[in-house]
């Protein structure tokens, strides 16, 4: 695939093999690959929190036709440019993120607590999560 | 006169979500005007217990992923730990674990047509899978001694050889009659036809921008198999099922035909078995197991979609992180979309057509 | 039911007790005897259904309680009886009381209107069709007030699914009625039993003129009946229980009851419209000239019921529910049209075999 179009719009991209890692404006990135590529599924996101309260989210992207993948990796702090306009599929991915990790995703409508209780304090796939839920048994500060 | 919609709770106590879905339904009479999905009543942390434990400490819990098809989440988790470590499996193991897991797929296809007859109101073909789905039960019970969380799969190769071949020779002798059987009861019935044909329609823009995959995707014409590219099934003649109904009967269809398509798998795989000498495998030291630095990505064909395993590690023996994707986890979201408009009676129905799983969705 | 009646006048006489005493007890006989053989005869269909679909399915069914678990719904109504009687606190307190009530009397009244044989008739008035096709469809009533004041909205649903299911079946029933009516120059239920004998048993038996009209009717009854497959209004796997959800302990057992006991019921009412009722299928009796003549007539006529259940059990083991649109098509396009036809062919019929419209 020809990737020089891409590459001179995006000028801040990089390309490694068939991860793409870019800094900012995610949403066009998006847009533009799947305008000008065969991809057209979003697999999943994977979210990764790096220790220095930011977290790399990887779009894992597909196309069902020519049989490949691609990833698409940025790394972001708290706040991320939604893409459920694009992908319909991200809505679940972005709410688990959002759930786990706490990530604030930009125009997505549905975002509240997926997995755990509506108001469970902190995310806990962070790596800076300590357990202090007094609901939690096996916690000291439970009284009951 | 003023009219108010009606909000009905469905689930997560109700006989038809499989486990503990909710849905949040607004109808007008019985017409569904929206739907929204509500999870996480099944949640056990999976990927949070993962960052906690070493890699041999958490292989038995991911069985638990899928208590239909627990083959396929430990066959992910060795994967990502032989890939890391360069070591390739040798032939036999591959195709023990070829054999297993399309067991277990037929296994999980069986329970799925039961359960779908029953949210239709059929209650005998329940009765029925269930006498076959006991047979392959009972084969992994011998094997692995376990009925539904096997722990078999070890990194670098299987627990221990294969052994009572004559069982899975009768599997794969009476099953195709059975399927024959469950056909005639169940797929010609007018009845079923009408409670399925034309329900539920799945194009397959929506599916693929849904993210929906497996046997869903396929019975909409996407012909997306990642079986085809698996080192696993290497060397296994097979085709994938690809149906353009779209609608929910060929969801049915898919599933009956892609059993008949695993039996013959199995044959292939028996045939393979039977001339093969003692299990000679190099297992990977699991005690202080640690990854190398970087990314590991694993992916397969599970019965209920594409299932993937991403670990990445930072050279210590506990990932540092480590995500799961599932099928039925996109499948749920598409409720939202799939369910609107239709009416109560058949929403049932498009919704067991999608094979959900909750502890799959919950992880 | 005379018989009965002049034997009882005549014990009472021999003890000298008033014959109005006699008259005003006289009617609590039949109520005792329905009561006492409708609770066997319950407990009995409802371990049979359950047997009987354990075999469809390969299973065992209830086999732990007596031998070949006889005692199972026994054990089970027991349980029933002891169990909490949990009313919701949002709920209509006196209709969801009087719900299960509703749905016990009438049918309890549709029982009597039932000529179990010559003698055994408790009510016998001129028209007793119409009554019985009133009675039975009068526990729609009943499934409507549960739904209502469960204050449920499994249960509305139920409900709502239920009355319409009624009110779209009722039509083709009424019209199959009218057809045997017209057959048997009868409107009364010995009458048309009567109206189908024939010496050689089986050669009067109004299923051959009407076979259309029978396969109308036992789909038409299944509906109403809520059995499957047109089990909608209590769809397990859409509605949870439908309109008995929020019911527990006595009265759901109540709702039970009559729900099997309709079954019974109608499947008699099949059997005396086209099987003859409690006529010998051989033309002939074993016990001709005593008085056991009547329990054999019953027996017959018990005999015939009971085949027809064992349809209806097996369609249960095998087909899944209809959806909930075409269950309303199916009556109102393709069962009423056809019910209409059958009458007039039974019109042209009565016309040509019987001689004349007025024989």
């Amino acid at each position: 695939m020809n990737w020089h179009e891409f590459v001179r719009i995006f000028d801040d991209c990089e390309l490694a093999g068939d991860k793409i890692i870019v800094k900012s404006r995610l949403h066009d990135v998006i847009e533009f690959v799947i305008k000008n590529y065969p991809y057209n599924m979003l697999k999943e996101i994977i979210a990764v929190d790096n220790k220095d309260n930011t977290t790399e989210l990887i779009y894992h992207m597909y196309s069902v036709d020519d049989e490949e993948d691609l990833y698409i990796s940025i790394t972001v702090q708290g706040e991320a440019e939604s893409i459920v306009d694009i992908f319909e599929s991200a809505t679940a991915d972005e709410r688990e993120i959002y759930d786990l990790f706490g990530i604030n995703f930009i125009g997505h409508e549905d975002l509240k607590r997926l997995y755990m209780p509506e108001d469970w304090k902190g995310f806990p796939l962070r790596k800076d999560y300590v357990q202090d839920d007094t609901r939690l048994a096996w916690n000291d500060n439970n009284e009951a | 006169m003023t009219t108010t919609r009606l909000k009905l709770n469905l689930g997560p106590q109700h006989p038809s979500t499989h486990g503990v879905l909710r849905l949040l339904l607004e109808l007008e009479g019985e017409k569904i005007l929206s739907c929204e999905p509500d999870i996480g009543y099944l949640h056990r942390g999976m990927e949070k217990m993962a960052e906690k434990l070493s890699y041999i400490q958490y292989l038995p819990l991911v069985d638990r992923i899928d208590y239909l098809a627990g083959f396929f989440y430990s066959e992910l988790l060795c994967r990502i730990v032989e890939s890391a470590c360069g070591i390739e499996i040798p032939d036999k193991v591959k195709v023990i674990r070829v054999l297993m897991l399309e067991l277990n797929r037929i296994a999980s296809h069986l329970l799925w047509v039961g359960a779908f007859l029953m949210d239709l109101g059929a209650t005998s073909p329940y009765f029925y899978v269930f006498r076959e789905r006991e047979m392959i039960l009972r084969y992994f019970e011998k094997i692995t001694g376990q009925r539904m969380m096997y722990n078999y799969f070890i990194f670098g190769g299987v627990r221990k050889d294969i052994e009572f071949l004559e069982d899975v020779e009768e599997i794969i002798s009476v099953l195709p009659s059975k399927i024959d059987d469950y056909e005639k009861i169940i797929t010609d019935n007018p009845i079923f036809i009408r409670r399925t044909e034309n329900k539920g329609i799945l194009s397959p823009d929506t599916a693929v921008n849904f993210a929906i995959t497996g046997v869903n995707l396929r019975a909409s014409g996407v012909d997306y198999d990642c079986r085809h590219t698996d080192e696993l099934y290497r060397g296994f003649d097979f085709k994938s099922i690809i149906l353009d109904g779209k609608d929910a009967w060929s969801r049915y269809k898919a599933r009956i035909l892609e059993m008949r398509e695993s039996i013959n798998i199995i044959k292939q795989a028996l045939d393979y078995l039977k001339k093969s000498n003692p299990l000679e495998q190099r297992l990977i030291p699991p005690i202080n197991l640690k990854l190398p630095e970087g990314d590991y990505y694993a992916e397969i064909e599970a019965p209920r979609g594409l299932a993937s395993c991403y670990v990445r590690s930072d050279g210590e023996d506990k990932p540092y992180r480590l995500k799961w994707r599932t099928g039925s986890y996109y499948s749920v979201n598409l409720l939202r979309r799939i369910l609107k408009g239709e009416y109560l009676n058949d929403a049932i129905a498009i919704a067991g057509s999608l094979d959900i799983i909750l502890p799959e969705v919950d992880k | 039911m005379n018989y009965l009646y002049f034997l009882y006048i005549e014990f009472l006489s021999r003890h000298n007790i008033p014959k109005l005493f006699g008259d005003i007890t006289f009617y609590f006989i039949p109520f005792c005897i329905i009561a006492a053989a409708l609770i066997v005869a319950v407990l009995v269909l409802v371990l049979a259904e359950r047997k009987l679909l354990g075999f469809f399915t390969q299973r065992k069914g209830p086999n732990r309680v007596g031998i070949w678990g006889i005692l199972q719904t026994l054990a089970d109504a027991f349980k029933l009886l002891c169990k909490e009687n949990i009313t919701p606190k949002k709920a209509d307190r006196f209709l969801f009381n009087l719900a299960p009530i509703l749905a016990f009397v009438p049918m309890f009244a549709a029982l009597g209107v039932i000529p179990y044989s010559a003698e055994f008739t408790f009510i016998n008035t001129g028209t007793n069709v119409i009554l019985y096709l009133v009675l039975a469809a009068f526990p729609v009533i009943s499934i409507f007030l549960a739904g209502w004041a469960s204050n449920n909205k499994y249960s509305l649903f139920g409900a709502m699914r239920s009355i319409s299911q009624v009110l779209s079946y009722e039509l083709p029933i009424a019209f199959v009625v009218l057809s045997i009516a017209v057959l048997s120059s009868s409107m009364n239920l010995t009458g048309i039993t009567l109206a189908q004998f024939s010496r050689w048993g089986i050669a009067g038996w109004f299923v051959f003129p009407c076979i259309l009209g029978f396969i109308i009717m036992f789909i038409s009854i299944l509906a109403e009946l809520n059995r499957c497959p047109f089990d909608l209004p209590e769809a397990e796997s859409e509605l949870i229980c439908g309109y008995n959800t929020e019911y527990s302990g006595m009265r759901f057992a109540i709702f039970y009851l009559s729900e099997y006991a309709m079954m019974l019921a109608n499947s008699m009412f099949l059997a005396i419209l086209f099987f003859g009722g409690y006529l010998s299928p051989f033309g002939r009796y074993l016990f001709n000239n005593s008085f056991l003549i009547y329990f054999e007539q019953a027996f017959w006529l018990l005999f015939k019921a009971g085949i027809i259940i064992f349809v209806m059990i097996w369609i249960r083991a095998v087909l899944p529910r209809l959806a909930a649109f075409d269950l309303l098509k199916f009556s109102w396009a393709v069962l009423l049209p056809l019910s209409i036809l059958n009458l007039f062919i039974m019109v042209l019929y009565k016309f040509i075999t019987g001689g004349g419209l007025c024989a």
